[in-house]
Protein backbone atom coordinates (compact mmCIF):
# COMPACT_ATOMS: atom_id res chain seq x y z
CA UNK A 1 0.00 0.00 0.00
CA UNK A 2 2.81 2.65 0.91
CA UNK A 3 4.45 1.97 -2.24
CA UNK A 4 0.92 2.65 -4.13
CA UNK A 5 1.04 5.93 -1.90
CA UNK A 6 4.40 6.49 -2.75
CA UNK A 7 3.51 6.67 -6.98
CA UNK A 8 0.63 9.36 -6.37
CA UNK A 9 3.30 10.90 -4.52
CA UNK A 10 5.49 10.93 -7.63
CA UNK A 11 2.91 12.26 -9.97
CA UNK A 12 2.30 15.37 -7.93
CA UNK A 13 5.61 15.56 -7.62
CA UNK A 14 7.39 14.85 -11.67
CA UNK A 15 5.79 17.28 -14.20
CA UNK A 16 6.17 14.58 -16.96
CA UNK A 17 4.52 12.38 -14.64
CA UNK A 18 1.93 14.80 -13.66
CA UNK A 19 0.95 14.76 -17.64
CA UNK A 20 0.92 11.09 -18.03
CA UNK A 21 -1.88 11.46 -14.67
CA UNK A 22 -4.06 14.28 -16.42
CA UNK A 23 -3.40 12.91 -20.09
CA UNK A 24 -4.49 9.65 -18.96
CA UNK A 25 -7.80 11.11 -17.37
CA UNK A 26 -8.59 12.82 -20.67
CA UNK A 27 -8.07 10.45 -22.55
CA UNK A 28 -9.48 7.45 -20.27
CA UNK A 29 -12.67 9.57 -20.01
CA UNK A 30 -13.28 9.97 -23.88
CA UNK A 31 -12.73 6.56 -24.10
CA UNK A 32 -15.51 5.69 -21.41
CA UNK A 33 -17.67 7.91 -23.39
CA UNK A 34 -17.70 6.31 -27.06
CA UNK A 35 -17.01 2.49 -26.14
CA UNK A 36 -20.61 1.72 -25.65
CA UNK A 37 -21.18 2.97 -28.95
CA UNK A 38 -18.03 0.76 -30.46
CA UNK A 39 -19.83 -2.52 -28.33
CA UNK A 40 -23.31 -1.59 -29.47
CA UNK A 41 -22.33 -0.93 -33.12
CA UNK A 42 -20.51 -4.28 -33.22
CA UNK A 43 -17.36 -2.19 -34.03
CA UNK A 44 -14.79 -3.56 -31.73
CA UNK A 45 -12.98 -5.36 -35.07
CA UNK A 46 -12.69 -2.00 -36.88
CA UNK A 47 -11.61 -0.35 -34.15
CA UNK A 48 -8.60 -3.60 -33.81
CA UNK A 49 -8.27 -2.85 -37.86
CA UNK A 50 -7.66 0.94 -37.05
CA UNK A 51 -5.34 0.77 -34.23
CA UNK A 52 -3.21 -2.08 -36.18
CA UNK A 53 -3.15 0.35 -39.17
CA UNK A 54 -1.43 3.24 -37.17
CA UNK A 55 1.03 1.10 -37.25
CA UNK A 56 1.74 1.89 -41.39
CA UNK A 57 1.40 5.82 -40.31
CA UNK A 58 3.67 4.90 -37.83
CA UNK A 59 6.10 3.33 -39.91
CA UNK A 60 6.49 6.43 -42.18
CA UNK A 61 6.45 8.78 -39.88
CA UNK A 62 9.46 7.49 -38.37
CA UNK A 63 11.34 7.28 -41.40
CA UNK A 64 10.76 10.56 -41.39
CA UNK A 65 10.97 12.31 -38.21
CA UNK A 66 12.67 11.32 -35.10
CA UNK A 67 10.69 9.87 -31.70
CA UNK A 68 11.61 13.44 -30.57
CA UNK A 69 9.45 14.92 -32.93
CA UNK A 70 6.13 14.30 -30.87
CA UNK A 71 4.06 16.78 -32.98
CA UNK A 72 5.22 15.69 -36.72
CA UNK A 73 4.94 12.21 -35.88
CA UNK A 74 1.17 12.66 -34.38
CA UNK A 75 0.14 14.79 -37.29
CA UNK A 76 1.85 12.00 -39.76
CA UNK A 77 -0.06 9.61 -38.09
CA UNK A 78 -2.68 10.54 -37.76
CA UNK A 79 -3.22 11.91 -41.56
CA UNK A 80 -2.40 8.53 -42.74
CA UNK A 81 -4.86 6.77 -39.74
CA UNK A 82 -7.53 8.87 -41.16
CA UNK A 83 -7.00 7.70 -44.78
CA UNK A 84 -6.95 3.83 -44.02
CA UNK A 85 -10.06 4.50 -41.88
CA UNK A 86 -11.78 6.27 -44.61
CA UNK A 87 -11.16 3.38 -46.88
CA UNK A 88 -12.15 1.39 -44.42
CA UNK A 89 -15.41 3.24 -43.28
CA UNK A 90 -16.80 3.99 -47.39
CA UNK A 91 -16.16 -0.15 -47.78
CA UNK A 92 -18.46 -1.28 -44.70
CA UNK A 93 -21.06 0.89 -44.66
CA UNK A 94 -24.08 -0.93 -45.01
CA UNK A 95 -22.51 -3.77 -47.30
CA UNK A 96 -23.93 -7.23 -47.92
CA UNK A 97 -20.69 -9.30 -47.42
CA UNK A 98 -20.01 -9.20 -43.85
CA UNK A 99 -17.26 -6.36 -43.13
CA UNK A 100 -15.61 -8.66 -40.60
CA UNK A 101 -13.85 -10.00 -43.73
CA UNK A 102 -12.55 -6.73 -45.21
CA UNK A 103 -11.51 -5.17 -42.00
CA UNK A 104 -9.57 -8.38 -41.34
CA UNK A 105 -7.81 -8.47 -44.94
CA UNK A 106 -6.97 -4.54 -44.55
CA UNK A 107 -5.55 -4.85 -41.15
CA UNK A 108 -3.09 -7.08 -41.74
CA UNK A 109 -2.18 -5.74 -45.38
CA UNK A 110 -1.44 -2.31 -43.71
CA UNK A 111 0.15 -3.74 -40.18
CA UNK A 112 2.49 -5.93 -42.81
CA UNK A 113 3.26 -2.77 -44.70
CA UNK A 114 4.09 -0.79 -41.99
CA UNK A 115 6.74 -3.35 -40.89
CA UNK A 116 8.17 -3.45 -44.04
CA UNK A 117 8.51 0.33 -44.25
CA UNK A 118 9.94 0.50 -40.81
CA UNK A 119 12.27 -2.58 -41.22
CA UNK A 120 13.88 -0.34 -44.43
CA UNK A 121 13.76 3.41 -43.67
CA UNK A 122 12.83 3.85 -39.85
CA UNK A 123 16.05 6.66 -38.53
CA UNK A 124 15.70 4.45 -35.19
CA UNK A 125 14.55 0.63 -35.11
CA UNK A 126 13.86 0.46 -31.63
CA UNK A 127 11.12 3.52 -31.24
CA UNK A 128 8.26 1.49 -33.13
CA UNK A 129 8.24 -1.17 -29.71
CA UNK A 130 7.51 1.97 -27.38
CA UNK A 131 4.75 2.90 -29.61
CA UNK A 132 3.17 -1.29 -29.91
CA UNK A 133 2.89 -1.01 -26.43
CA UNK A 134 2.68 1.91 -24.74
CA UNK A 135 5.16 4.52 -22.35
CA UNK A 136 3.87 6.91 -20.21
CA UNK A 137 7.09 8.30 -20.13
CA UNK A 138 7.03 9.26 -23.49
CA UNK A 139 4.28 11.49 -22.97
CA UNK A 140 4.98 15.22 -23.34
CA UNK A 141 3.22 18.64 -22.59
CA UNK A 142 1.72 18.37 -25.99
CA UNK A 143 0.53 15.26 -25.63
CA UNK A 144 -1.51 16.48 -22.32
CA UNK A 145 -2.52 19.31 -24.31
CA UNK A 146 -3.78 16.77 -27.55
CA UNK A 147 -5.29 14.58 -25.17
CA UNK A 148 -7.65 17.75 -23.26
CA UNK A 149 -8.14 18.58 -26.88
CA UNK A 150 -9.27 15.73 -28.04
CA UNK A 151 -11.89 15.19 -25.17
CA UNK A 152 -13.56 18.87 -25.90
CA UNK A 153 -13.87 17.87 -29.33
CA UNK A 154 -15.23 14.46 -28.82
CA UNK A 155 -17.51 14.73 -25.83
CA UNK A 156 -19.86 17.54 -27.90
CA UNK A 157 -19.91 15.35 -30.78
CA UNK A 158 -21.26 12.51 -28.79
CA UNK A 159 -23.49 14.09 -26.33
CA UNK A 160 -25.45 17.24 -28.13
CA UNK A 161 -26.56 14.43 -30.95
CA UNK A 162 -26.91 11.98 -28.23
CA UNK A 163 -30.57 10.66 -29.54
CA UNK A 164 -29.55 10.46 -32.88
CA UNK A 165 -26.55 8.20 -32.08
CA UNK A 166 -28.72 6.02 -29.90
CA UNK A 167 -31.62 5.74 -32.61
CA UNK A 168 -29.05 5.18 -35.36
CA UNK A 169 -27.25 2.39 -32.84
CA UNK A 170 -30.55 0.92 -31.80
CA UNK A 171 -32.64 1.19 -35.18
CA UNK A 172 -30.57 1.84 -38.05
CA UNK A 173 -33.55 1.59 -40.69
CA UNK A 174 -35.66 3.35 -38.69
CA UNK A 175 -33.30 6.36 -37.68
CA UNK A 176 -32.59 6.66 -41.59
CA UNK A 177 -35.77 6.72 -42.94
CA UNK A 178 -36.93 9.05 -40.39
CA UNK A 179 -33.66 11.78 -41.95
CA UNK A 180 -30.71 10.39 -40.15
CA UNK A 181 -27.64 11.28 -41.88
CA UNK A 182 -26.11 7.49 -41.20
CA UNK A 183 -23.53 8.04 -43.52
CA UNK A 184 -22.46 11.18 -41.81
CA UNK A 185 -23.07 9.62 -38.65
CA UNK A 186 -20.57 6.38 -39.69
CA UNK A 187 -17.59 8.63 -41.02
CA UNK A 188 -18.03 10.90 -38.21
CA UNK A 189 -17.81 7.84 -35.47
CA UNK A 190 -14.61 6.45 -36.99
CA UNK A 191 -12.53 9.79 -37.58
CA UNK A 192 -13.29 10.05 -33.72
CA UNK A 193 -12.40 6.40 -33.16
CA UNK A 194 -8.75 7.44 -35.06
CA UNK A 195 -8.37 10.32 -33.59
CA UNK A 196 -8.48 8.59 -29.98
CA UNK A 197 -6.21 5.81 -31.60
CA UNK A 198 -3.77 8.05 -32.69
CA UNK A 199 -3.67 10.63 -29.36
CA UNK A 200 -3.68 7.37 -26.88
CA UNK A 201 -0.87 5.29 -28.80
CA UNK A 202 1.84 6.36 -26.05
CA UNK A 203 -0.05 5.93 -23.34
CA UNK A 204 -1.67 2.17 -24.15
CA UNK A 205 0.24 1.85 -27.96
CA UNK A 206 -1.75 0.39 -30.51
CA UNK A 207 -1.87 -3.04 -29.32
CA UNK A 208 -3.26 -2.50 -26.07
CA UNK A 209 -5.50 0.72 -26.79
CA UNK A 210 -8.32 -1.92 -27.74
CA UNK A 211 -8.88 -2.66 -24.02
CA UNK A 212 -9.63 0.91 -22.89
CA UNK A 213 -11.92 0.93 -26.33
CA UNK A 214 -14.07 -2.42 -25.20
CA UNK A 215 -13.49 -3.08 -21.57
CA UNK A 216 -15.56 0.07 -20.22
CA UNK A 217 -18.82 -0.16 -23.17
CA UNK A 218 -18.74 -4.26 -22.13
CA UNK A 219 -19.01 -3.43 -18.20
CA UNK A 220 -21.26 -0.88 -18.55
CA UNK A 221 -23.58 -2.66 -21.15
CA UNK A 222 -23.41 -5.61 -18.89
CA UNK A 223 -24.27 -3.91 -15.57
CA UNK A 224 -26.28 -1.25 -17.11
CA UNK A 225 -30.44 -0.92 -16.87
CA UNK A 226 -30.53 1.83 -19.40
CA UNK A 227 -28.88 3.65 -21.95
CA UNK A 228 -27.99 7.04 -20.42
CA UNK A 229 -26.64 5.23 -16.77
CA UNK A 230 -24.31 2.69 -19.62
CA UNK A 231 -22.38 5.65 -20.78
CA UNK A 232 -22.03 7.35 -17.27
CA UNK A 233 -21.09 3.89 -15.95
CA UNK A 234 -18.78 3.76 -19.04
CA UNK A 235 -16.70 6.67 -18.36
CA UNK A 236 -16.71 6.30 -14.51
CA UNK A 237 -15.42 2.84 -14.44
CA UNK A 238 -12.56 3.65 -17.98
CA UNK A 239 -11.37 6.56 -15.44
CA UNK A 240 -10.94 4.95 -12.51
CA UNK A 241 -9.27 1.63 -13.97
CA UNK A 242 -6.89 3.37 -16.34
CA UNK A 243 -5.68 5.89 -13.49
CA UNK A 244 -5.33 2.88 -10.85
CA UNK A 245 -3.66 1.06 -14.08
CA UNK A 246 -0.86 3.81 -14.07
CA UNK A 247 0.15 4.17 -10.69
CA UNK A 248 0.23 0.60 -10.33
CA UNK A 249 2.73 1.26 -13.77
CA UNK A 250 5.03 3.76 -12.00
CA UNK A 251 4.72 1.75 -8.84
CA UNK A 252 6.12 -1.51 -10.00
CA UNK A 253 8.15 0.21 -12.59
CA UNK A 254 5.93 -2.00 -15.41
CA UNK A 255 4.92 -1.26 -18.95
CA UNK A 256 1.79 1.38 -18.61
CA UNK A 257 -0.38 0.12 -21.88
CA UNK A 258 0.03 -3.60 -20.87
CA UNK A 259 -0.66 -2.82 -16.89
CA UNK A 260 -3.69 -0.71 -18.40
CA UNK A 261 -4.69 -3.84 -19.74
CA UNK A 262 -4.65 -6.04 -17.00
CA UNK A 263 -6.33 -3.57 -14.47
CA UNK A 264 -9.09 -3.58 -16.85
CA UNK A 265 -9.81 -6.95 -17.67
CA UNK A 266 -9.10 -7.75 -14.02
CA UNK A 267 -11.80 -5.35 -12.71
CA UNK A 268 -13.89 -6.92 -15.42
CA UNK A 269 -13.63 -10.27 -14.50
CA UNK A 270 -14.42 -9.15 -10.69
CA UNK A 271 -17.21 -7.92 -11.35
CA UNK A 272 -18.30 -10.45 -13.80
CA UNK A 273 -17.70 -13.41 -10.78
CA UNK A 274 -19.73 -11.32 -8.19
CA UNK A 275 -22.56 -10.50 -10.11
CA UNK A 276 -22.57 -14.45 -10.34
CA UNK A 277 -22.44 -14.74 -7.01
CA UNK A 278 -25.21 -12.05 -6.25
CA UNK A 279 -27.22 -13.39 -8.41
CA UNK A 280 -26.69 -16.92 -6.93
CA UNK A 281 -27.17 -16.05 -3.91
CA UNK A 282 -30.71 -14.29 -4.50
CA UNK A 283 -32.02 -17.15 -6.18
CA UNK B 1 -61.40 10.83 -55.87
CA UNK B 2 -58.75 11.10 -53.15
CA UNK B 3 -55.22 12.18 -54.11
CA UNK B 4 -52.35 9.77 -54.84
CA UNK B 5 -49.81 9.42 -51.85
CA UNK B 6 -47.78 6.96 -53.36
CA UNK B 7 -47.00 6.15 -56.92
CA UNK B 8 -44.25 3.10 -57.62
CA UNK B 9 -43.94 3.18 -61.41
CA UNK B 10 -42.02 0.30 -63.40
CA UNK B 11 -39.35 -0.58 -60.17
CA UNK B 12 -36.71 -2.91 -61.18
CA UNK B 13 -34.02 -4.17 -58.99
CA UNK B 14 -31.41 -6.90 -58.56
CA UNK B 15 -29.09 -7.63 -56.00
CA UNK B 16 -26.25 -9.37 -58.47
CA UNK B 17 -27.04 -7.09 -61.46
CA UNK B 18 -27.91 -10.39 -63.47
CA UNK B 19 -30.83 -11.75 -61.69
CA UNK B 20 -33.68 -9.55 -61.49
CA UNK B 21 -35.42 -9.46 -58.31
CA UNK B 22 -38.08 -6.98 -59.30
CA UNK B 23 -39.39 -6.43 -62.57
CA UNK B 24 -41.28 -3.48 -63.77
CA UNK B 25 -43.14 -3.18 -60.70
CA UNK B 26 -45.89 -0.41 -60.50
CA UNK B 27 -48.85 0.29 -58.13
CA UNK B 28 -50.30 3.48 -56.58
CA UNK B 29 -52.06 4.03 -53.17
CA UNK B 30 -54.36 6.74 -52.09
CA UNK B 31 -55.41 8.49 -49.15
CA UNK B 32 -57.37 6.64 -46.38
CA UNK B 33 -56.21 3.12 -48.76
CA UNK B 34 -54.59 0.29 -47.77
CA UNK B 35 -51.70 -1.69 -49.89
CA UNK B 36 -50.74 -5.52 -48.78
CA UNK B 37 -47.70 -6.93 -50.25
CA UNK B 38 -47.85 -10.98 -50.22
CA UNK B 39 -45.34 -13.78 -51.54
CA UNK B 40 -43.08 -16.15 -50.96
CA UNK B 41 -39.56 -15.90 -49.34
CA UNK B 42 -37.15 -14.30 -51.82
CA UNK B 43 -40.29 -12.87 -54.37
CA UNK B 44 -38.99 -8.95 -53.54
CA UNK B 45 -41.41 -7.98 -50.56
CA UNK B 46 -39.01 -6.63 -48.74
CA UNK B 47 -37.00 -5.25 -51.25
CA UNK B 48 -40.03 -3.62 -52.76
CA UNK B 49 -40.32 -2.08 -49.32
CA UNK B 50 -36.75 -0.61 -48.49
CA UNK B 51 -36.65 0.61 -52.16
CA UNK B 52 -39.66 2.99 -51.69
CA UNK B 53 -38.50 3.90 -48.02
CA UNK B 54 -35.00 5.14 -49.76
CA UNK B 55 -32.77 2.21 -48.24
CA UNK B 56 -31.84 1.09 -51.07
CA UNK B 57 -32.11 2.52 -55.10
CA UNK B 58 -33.89 0.50 -58.09
CA UNK B 59 -32.08 0.50 -61.25
CA UNK B 60 -35.26 1.79 -62.94
CA UNK B 61 -37.99 3.20 -62.36
CA UNK B 62 -39.53 6.14 -59.77
CA UNK B 63 -41.24 6.71 -56.28
CA UNK B 64 -43.96 9.38 -56.10
CA UNK B 65 -45.11 10.34 -52.61
CA UNK B 66 -47.68 13.26 -53.15
CA UNK B 67 -47.25 12.82 -56.80
CA UNK B 68 -43.54 14.87 -56.55
CA UNK B 69 -40.77 12.27 -57.44
CA UNK B 70 -38.33 11.28 -55.00
CA UNK B 71 -34.86 12.74 -55.04
CA UNK B 72 -32.14 10.14 -54.63
CA UNK B 73 -30.33 12.68 -52.90
CA UNK B 74 -33.29 14.31 -50.95
CA UNK B 75 -35.12 11.65 -50.10
CA UNK B 76 -38.35 12.82 -48.83
CA UNK B 77 -38.22 11.35 -45.82
CA UNK B 78 -40.92 13.15 -43.91
CA UNK B 79 -43.54 12.09 -46.41
CA UNK B 80 -44.13 8.83 -44.44
CA UNK B 81 -43.24 6.88 -41.94
CA UNK B 82 -41.46 3.86 -41.86
CA UNK B 83 -41.99 0.58 -39.19
CA UNK B 84 -39.05 -2.07 -40.06
CA UNK B 85 -39.06 -6.00 -38.42
CA UNK B 86 -38.43 -5.99 -34.61
CA UNK B 87 -35.94 -8.20 -35.15
CA UNK B 88 -33.85 -5.65 -36.83
CA UNK B 89 -33.64 -3.39 -33.22
CA UNK B 90 -30.08 -3.76 -31.82
CA UNK B 91 -30.51 -6.11 -28.54
CA UNK B 92 -27.52 -5.05 -27.04
CA UNK B 93 -28.46 -1.37 -25.80
CA UNK B 94 -30.93 -0.98 -22.47
CA UNK B 95 -33.15 0.77 -24.28
CA UNK B 96 -36.78 1.53 -22.23
CA UNK B 97 -40.18 2.69 -23.77
CA UNK B 98 -39.44 6.22 -22.80
CA UNK B 99 -36.01 6.63 -24.21
CA UNK B 100 -36.97 5.11 -27.31
CA UNK B 101 -39.84 7.47 -28.30
CA UNK B 102 -37.46 10.05 -26.88
CA UNK B 103 -35.31 9.46 -30.27
CA UNK B 104 -37.71 10.62 -32.26
CA UNK B 105 -37.50 14.20 -30.50
CA UNK B 106 -34.22 14.11 -32.03
CA UNK B 107 -35.80 14.83 -35.00
CA UNK B 108 -39.67 15.85 -34.08
CA UNK B 109 -38.35 18.41 -31.64
CA UNK B 110 -41.70 19.47 -31.15
CA UNK B 111 -43.31 16.87 -29.98
CA UNK B 112 -44.33 16.71 -26.37
CA UNK B 113 -44.20 14.17 -23.72
CA UNK B 114 -47.68 14.31 -23.36
CA UNK B 115 -48.31 13.53 -27.17
CA UNK B 116 -45.84 10.17 -26.83
CA UNK B 117 -47.99 9.49 -23.67
CA UNK B 118 -50.89 9.52 -25.77
CA UNK B 119 -49.45 7.54 -28.80
CA UNK B 120 -48.50 4.66 -25.92
CA UNK B 121 -51.92 4.88 -24.97
CA UNK B 122 -53.19 4.22 -28.52
CA UNK B 123 -50.99 1.48 -29.04
CA UNK B 124 -51.93 0.21 -26.20
CA UNK B 125 -48.41 -0.17 -23.87
CA UNK B 126 -48.29 2.97 -21.86
CA UNK B 127 -47.97 0.63 -18.75
CA UNK B 128 -45.01 -0.49 -20.18
CA UNK B 129 -43.24 2.99 -20.85
CA UNK B 130 -40.54 2.90 -17.96
CA UNK B 131 -39.58 -1.72 -19.18
CA UNK B 132 -36.15 -2.29 -21.24
CA UNK B 133 -37.70 -3.11 -24.95
CA UNK B 134 -35.41 -6.44 -24.78
CA UNK B 135 -37.74 -7.46 -22.12
CA UNK B 136 -41.26 -7.01 -24.41
CA UNK B 137 -43.20 -9.75 -26.22
CA UNK B 138 -42.60 -9.95 -29.95
CA UNK B 139 -46.55 -7.85 -30.11
CA UNK B 140 -45.20 -5.40 -27.61
CA UNK B 141 -41.78 -4.30 -29.34
CA UNK B 142 -44.09 -3.97 -32.89
CA UNK B 143 -46.65 -1.62 -31.22
CA UNK B 144 -43.83 0.30 -29.16
CA UNK B 145 -42.30 0.67 -33.00
CA UNK B 146 -45.21 1.90 -34.15
CA UNK B 147 -45.89 4.34 -31.83
CA UNK B 148 -42.87 5.80 -32.58
CA UNK B 149 -43.43 5.78 -36.59
CA UNK B 150 -46.66 7.64 -35.40
CA UNK B 151 -44.58 10.49 -33.90
CA UNK B 152 -44.97 13.25 -37.10
CA UNK B 153 -48.87 12.24 -37.65
CA UNK B 154 -48.02 10.73 -41.12
CA UNK B 155 -50.03 10.53 -44.01
CA UNK B 156 -48.65 7.31 -45.36
CA UNK B 157 -47.41 4.19 -42.64
CA UNK B 158 -45.33 1.55 -44.25
CA UNK B 159 -44.64 -1.51 -42.70
CA UNK B 160 -41.90 -4.19 -42.69
CA UNK B 161 -43.59 -7.99 -41.75
CA UNK B 162 -45.64 -6.34 -38.44
CA UNK B 163 -47.07 -9.78 -37.60
CA UNK B 164 -43.96 -11.73 -38.47
CA UNK B 165 -43.61 -14.03 -35.11
CA UNK B 166 -46.92 -12.94 -33.46
CA UNK B 167 -49.16 -15.27 -32.73
CA UNK B 168 -52.95 -14.52 -33.99
CA UNK B 169 -54.34 -12.78 -30.90
CA UNK B 170 -51.54 -10.58 -31.40
CA UNK B 171 -52.06 -10.50 -35.00
CA UNK B 172 -55.44 -9.14 -34.45
CA UNK B 173 -54.37 -6.65 -31.72
CA UNK B 174 -51.96 -5.08 -34.02
CA UNK B 175 -54.19 -4.74 -37.58
CA UNK B 176 -56.68 -3.58 -35.68
CA UNK B 177 -54.47 -0.24 -34.19
CA UNK B 178 -53.57 0.15 -37.84
CA UNK B 179 -57.33 -0.04 -38.64
CA UNK B 180 -58.06 2.51 -36.39
CA UNK B 181 -55.34 4.89 -37.27
CA UNK B 182 -56.05 4.12 -41.14
CA UNK B 183 -59.95 4.83 -40.09
CA UNK B 184 -59.08 8.47 -37.80
CA UNK B 185 -56.63 9.70 -39.87
CA UNK B 186 -57.18 8.85 -43.33
CA UNK B 187 -53.64 7.31 -43.26
CA UNK B 188 -52.48 5.26 -46.16
CA UNK B 189 -50.94 2.21 -45.07
CA UNK B 190 -48.77 -0.39 -46.92
CA UNK B 191 -47.78 -3.71 -45.27
CA UNK B 192 -45.64 -6.02 -46.35
CA UNK B 193 -46.35 -9.59 -44.62
CA UNK B 194 -46.63 -13.42 -44.98
CA UNK B 195 -50.21 -13.84 -43.09
CA UNK B 196 -52.09 -13.84 -46.34
CA UNK B 197 -55.76 -13.97 -44.73
CA UNK B 198 -54.74 -10.67 -42.14
CA UNK B 199 -53.69 -8.91 -45.20
CA UNK B 200 -57.24 -9.49 -47.34
CA UNK B 201 -59.58 -8.98 -44.84
CA UNK B 202 -57.41 -6.02 -43.53
CA UNK B 203 -56.43 -4.30 -47.16
CA UNK B 204 -58.16 -2.53 -49.96
CA UNK B 205 -55.28 -3.56 -52.46
CA UNK B 206 -53.00 -6.25 -52.69
CA UNK B 207 -49.82 -6.94 -54.70
CA UNK B 208 -48.88 -10.34 -54.95
CA UNK B 209 -45.24 -10.66 -55.72
CA UNK B 210 -42.45 -13.51 -56.88
CA UNK B 211 -39.99 -12.24 -58.77
CA UNK B 212 -41.17 -11.66 -62.44
CA UNK B 213 -44.65 -12.39 -61.57
CA UNK B 214 -47.21 -9.87 -60.15
CA UNK B 215 -50.11 -9.08 -59.67
CA UNK B 216 -51.63 -6.08 -58.09
CA UNK B 217 -55.45 -4.98 -57.84
CA UNK B 218 -58.18 -4.74 -55.69
CA UNK B 219 -58.53 -7.24 -52.87
CA UNK B 220 -61.99 -8.63 -54.45
CA UNK B 221 -60.70 -9.45 -56.79
CA UNK B 222 -57.81 -11.70 -56.14
CA UNK B 223 -58.31 -15.02 -56.38
CA UNK B 224 -56.66 -18.51 -54.96
CA UNK B 225 -55.15 -18.97 -58.84
CA UNK B 226 -53.15 -15.93 -58.00
CA UNK B 227 -52.26 -17.20 -55.15
CA UNK B 228 -51.14 -20.40 -55.92
CA UNK B 229 -49.48 -19.22 -58.84
CA UNK B 230 -47.58 -17.08 -56.92
CA UNK B 231 -46.78 -19.35 -54.51
CA UNK B 232 -45.80 -22.09 -56.16
CA UNK B 233 -48.48 -24.53 -54.09
CA UNK B 234 -52.19 -24.80 -53.51
CA UNK B 235 -54.23 -23.27 -50.59
CA UNK B 236 -56.55 -25.10 -48.47
CA UNK B 237 -57.97 -22.11 -46.06
CA UNK B 238 -58.33 -18.62 -47.55
CA UNK B 239 -60.58 -16.29 -46.57
CA UNK B 240 -61.12 -15.02 -50.72
CA UNK B 241 -63.85 -12.77 -51.44
CA UNK B 242 -65.10 -14.60 -54.82
CA UNK B 243 -68.46 -13.32 -55.24
CA UNK B 244 -68.99 -12.08 -59.00
CA UNK B 245 -65.81 -13.55 -60.20
CA UNK B 246 -67.80 -16.38 -61.62
CA UNK B 247 -69.42 -13.91 -63.92
CA UNK B 248 -67.06 -11.08 -64.26
CA UNK B 249 -63.61 -12.89 -64.77
CA UNK B 250 -62.08 -16.07 -65.99
CA UNK B 251 -60.45 -18.09 -63.16
CA UNK B 252 -57.45 -19.22 -65.28
CA UNK B 253 -54.06 -18.47 -63.49
CA UNK B 254 -53.08 -15.27 -64.33
CA UNK B 255 -49.40 -15.21 -65.64
CA UNK B 256 -47.25 -12.73 -66.91
CA UNK B 257 -43.92 -10.75 -66.87
CA UNK B 258 -45.36 -7.59 -67.04
CA UNK B 259 -47.81 -5.27 -64.71
CA UNK B 260 -50.62 -4.68 -65.44
CA UNK B 261 -52.54 -3.27 -62.65
CA UNK B 262 -55.54 -1.34 -63.36
CA UNK B 263 -56.24 -2.64 -66.87
CA UNK B 264 -59.34 -4.26 -64.79
CA UNK B 265 -61.94 -1.98 -63.07
CA UNK B 266 -65.48 -2.26 -61.77
CA UNK B 267 -66.75 -1.94 -64.56
CA UNK B 268 -65.02 -4.13 -67.41
CA UNK B 269 -63.55 -7.67 -67.04
CA UNK B 270 -60.30 -8.08 -65.72
CA UNK B 271 -57.96 -9.20 -68.33
CA UNK B 272 -55.85 -12.23 -67.28
CA UNK B 273 -53.76 -14.02 -69.16
CA UNK B 274 -53.67 -17.55 -69.91
CA UNK B 275 -51.14 -19.56 -68.80
CA UNK B 276 -48.24 -19.74 -71.11
CA UNK B 277 -47.88 -23.38 -72.11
Amino acid sequence: MMIFFQSLKDFLQYDFLLYALLGTLALSMTCGLISPLIIARKNAFMGSAISHSTLLGLAIALSLFSAEQSLSIFATTLAITIVCTLFLATSTFRQKLPSDSMIGIFYTATMALGIIIHSLFAKNKTDLLSFLFGNILLLTKEDLLLSAGLLIVTAPLIIIPFKKWLFLTYDEEGAITSGIKARLYHYLFFILLALLIVTSIKLAGTILIETLLLVPGFFALKFSTNVRQAFIVSVIFSTVFAVLGILIANAYGLPSGATLAVVLFLALVLSLFLKKIYTFLRS
Amino acid sequence: MSKSVLRAEKISFSYDGITPTLKDVSFDLHEGESLGVLGPNGGGKTTLMKIVVGLLSPQSGSIFFDEQKADKRHYPYHSFSYVPQHSELNSILPVKVSEYMGFAKAIYKNITEKEMDELLELVGILHKKESLISSLSGGEKQRVLLARALVNHPKLLLLDEPTKGLDSSGQDQLLSIIEKIKQRDKTAVMIVDHNINQIIRHCHKILCLNRNFHWHDHTDLLTKNILEDVYHCEFEHLLIHEKDLQSSHSHDHHFCDHDHAHQGTSNEPHSFLRRKK
